[in-house]
């Protein structure tokens, strides 16, 4: 039985009065990619801009449907709806909220690892002048707690901090009862080598709730490689405190970073693979940051952004064949930024805001009491190189942080919206500004995008990744979906299920 | 329009003149171009007193572009620089109070602004926030 309707007409008549809302756009597989303010973006035929412009859209086509379905356009139906874009708008921008929300704690310098592209001074194991004082830790908890985030998380740091175990166990029952005191949630995480770690740390952060980060670069020969240490042995000690540390903390509570030097780049599948052996489920296919010691090591450690992106994408494309055989493995990077594109949520990742996240959304403290602007403002400063401390925690407050010269300079260029080549850049509202990193490469907080490394990685990394959203694959999206989500995977190819 | 007036070869040796119409492409946007190509090429802009400039690609050693390829992108990216600044002057104020509403409700603002969309400048309520603000 058919029903018939009226015409369209009947129900809608014809918007009158089109007004544009404010977008960016790019040529992108031989179409328009439009973007809106809250990072919504529709693929559109070539000249689409141009039509907008002129008025020459018609109003009936399902291009004009797209266009104000995307919050590219409104006209007088649809104008009530604008208050929804605000909201959008605002859902993305939501880290700003609450301030600073990650405290890393430098306990020690110590390290008994020499990796050729460590970001912070190697200073000999002995015990001595480069741990946290207590009184240091004390002033560090309660700035911590002064951020006006509810909920903070902790990040216990070094050198390798397990050498300072007793300041851990100092620091961690004093931030906990501060916390409770100040009504503040808590998170604590140590970043640790775990080539010390013994049993008795591994419970006394589960009896904590500790949770661990550590580093691994990929199979025995590289990670060891990049890690040296007395007995070559970096690959093994890792190995065997991830083992325990999920025996003892659960499995979900020991997760590891690898980072590519010169010596990973011919590797990525065998790094990947080395993942999932161990039995991982996200990998962070990190660049090396060009920071502290990896500045001077340039020569052994360092290579053209092209070739880590030729890594990155061989690597991405081997994890998806990965997620097709049925085991989930996310890659971090890309994660953040399929969550940027396709979702309303924008993320925590401090590398990749606008504002950036230096002191916004991170503060280091560092053993001796100075505070700066981001991990990678500290990793400079072991170069001698202070332009990003923003001062003491026994003589700064909160306040005096956050208004002090070094932190307003650097808040100036914080923008990507009002950055010289970022400002009608398409991909705005997914990338950030890093004026650490562009002092650090290119003497100059507010960069030169055309040879910039951050914008060269994340205008190919972006462009890869719509590269795919474009072709639409329902399987290759499934499994984006599922590292956005949690959702399953698509079914093993070659099964029925 | 934009005009392609001169290009020599060989390329090593060559330097590619560009004739920008500031009718059709301001200085704003040509300069936002010759930024972009700034990585590869030196561009050295003359300016005709008729309204035009006479833009000057200078390869610069390592150049990773063919002159000619480079010529066709300059003369593309001028237009989409031109076509970003309409889009800017129809939506800055559409976008300056979807951020003020965005803000707002985050209690960064005391206040509500007051302003309705369709009505940007406020002209129904001479009271509103941008009002007050382009008056201070």
């Amino acid at each position: 039985m058919s029903r018939s309707f009226y015409p369209f007409e009947n129900f809608a008549p014809a918007p009158q009065q089109v007004s544009l809302l404010p977008f960016q756009f790019t040529h992108l597989f031989g179409q328009e990619l439009l973007v809106n303010e809250a990072g919504e973006f529709l693929f559109a035929p070539e000249g689409t801009t141009r039509s907008l412009l002129e008025g020459a859209v018609d109003v009936r086509s399902n291009l004009y449907k797209d266009l104000k379905a995307k919050h590219i356009v409104y006209d007088e139906t649809s104008s009530p709806l604008l208050d929804v874009l605000a909201t959008k708008i605002r859902t993305k921008y939501d880290h700003l909220s609450g301030g600073t929300r990650l405290h890393i704690f430098v306990v020690t310098l110590r390290c008994e690892h020499s990796c050729h592209y460590c970001q912070v001074s190697r200073q000999t194991a002995a015990k001595g002048e480069f741990d946290m004082s207590q009184e240091t830790a004390d002033r560090s908890i309660s700035l911590m707690l002064d951020s006006p985030s509810p909920h903070v998380t902790l990040e216990l740091q070094g050198g390798e901090p397990l050498l300072a175990f007793d300041m851990i166990q100092y620091i961690v029952p004093k931030a906990k009862e501060e916390a409770r005191i100040r009504d503040k949630g808590l998170d604590i995480v140590v970043t640790t080598n775990l080539a010390c770690a013994t049993d008795e740390m591994l419970t006394y952060f589960r009896d904590e709730e500790i949770r661990i980060s550590t580093s691994l670069d990929g199979p025995a020969f590289l990670h060891n490689k990049n890690r040296p240490r007395p007995g070559n042995d970096s690959y093994e000690r890792a190995i065997d405190g991830i083992e325990r540390g999920r025996a003892i903390l659960g499995h979900s509570n020991v997760a590891a970073l690898m980072t590519t030097t010169a010596a990973s780049l011919d590797h990525v599948e065998e790094i990947i693979d080395e993942y999932v052996r161990r039995d991982f489920h996200t990998i962070f296919l990190r660049p090396i940051s060009p920071y502290g010691f990896a500045l001077k090591t340039k020569d052994r450690t360092g290579y053209e952004m092209e070739r880590f992106l030729e890594f990155y994408k061989q690597g991405l494309a081997h994890i998806l064949n990965i997620n097709r055989s049925g085991y989930r493995l996310a890659e971090i990077y890309s994660q953040i930024l399929l969550s940027k594109i396709l979702t309303p949520q924008g993320t925590g990742y401090v590398d990749l805001q606008s504002p950036a996240g230096g002191a916004w959304n991170v503060l280091v403290y560092n053993y001796n009491g100075d505070v700066f602007a981001s991990d990678e403002s500290r990793m400079l400063a072991e170069m001698q190189d202070w332009t990003f401390r923003l001062g003491n925690v026994h003589k700064d407050n909160r306040r005096s942080l956050f208004t002090s010269e070094a932190a307003l300079k650097m808040f100036e260029v914080s923008c990507n919206q009002s950055l010289a080549g970022c400002s009608d850049c398409a991909f705005q509202s997914y990338c950030g500004a890093d004026p650490i990193y562009h002092h650090a490469t290119q003497g100059d907080m507010y960069g030169h995008r055309p040879t910039s490394g951050f914008c060269t990685r994340n205008m190919e990394v972006i462009k890869h990744l719509f590269s795919f959203i474009k072709e639409d694959n329902p399987e290759t999206m499934k499994i984006f979906w599922s590292w956005l989500t949690g959702s399953p995977l698509p079914a093993k190819r070659g099964t029925c299920d | 329009m934009i005009e392609e007036i001169h290009n020599q070869a060989p390329v090593q040796k060559a330097s590619n003149l560009i004739q920008i119409n500031h009718k059709l492409v301001s200085v704003e946007a040509l300069l936002k171009t010759c930024y972009w190509f700034s990585r590869d090429f030196v561009c050295d802009i003359t300016q005709d007193g008729l309204g035009q400039s006479i833009v000057d690609l200078k390869p610069k050693p390592g150049c990773r572009m063919a002159l000619g390829d480079a010529r066709e992108q300059f003369t593309a990216q001028a237009m989409d620089f031109a076509l970003r600044e309409r889009v800017t002057a129809k939506t800055s104020e559409v976008r300056d109070l979807l951020l003020a509403k965005a803000f707002s409700e985050s209690g960064v603002l005391e206040e509500q602004p007051q302003g309705v969309f369709g009505d940007t400048l406020e002209e129904v309520k001479p009271d509103g926030m941008f009002k007050i603000l382009s008056n201070s």
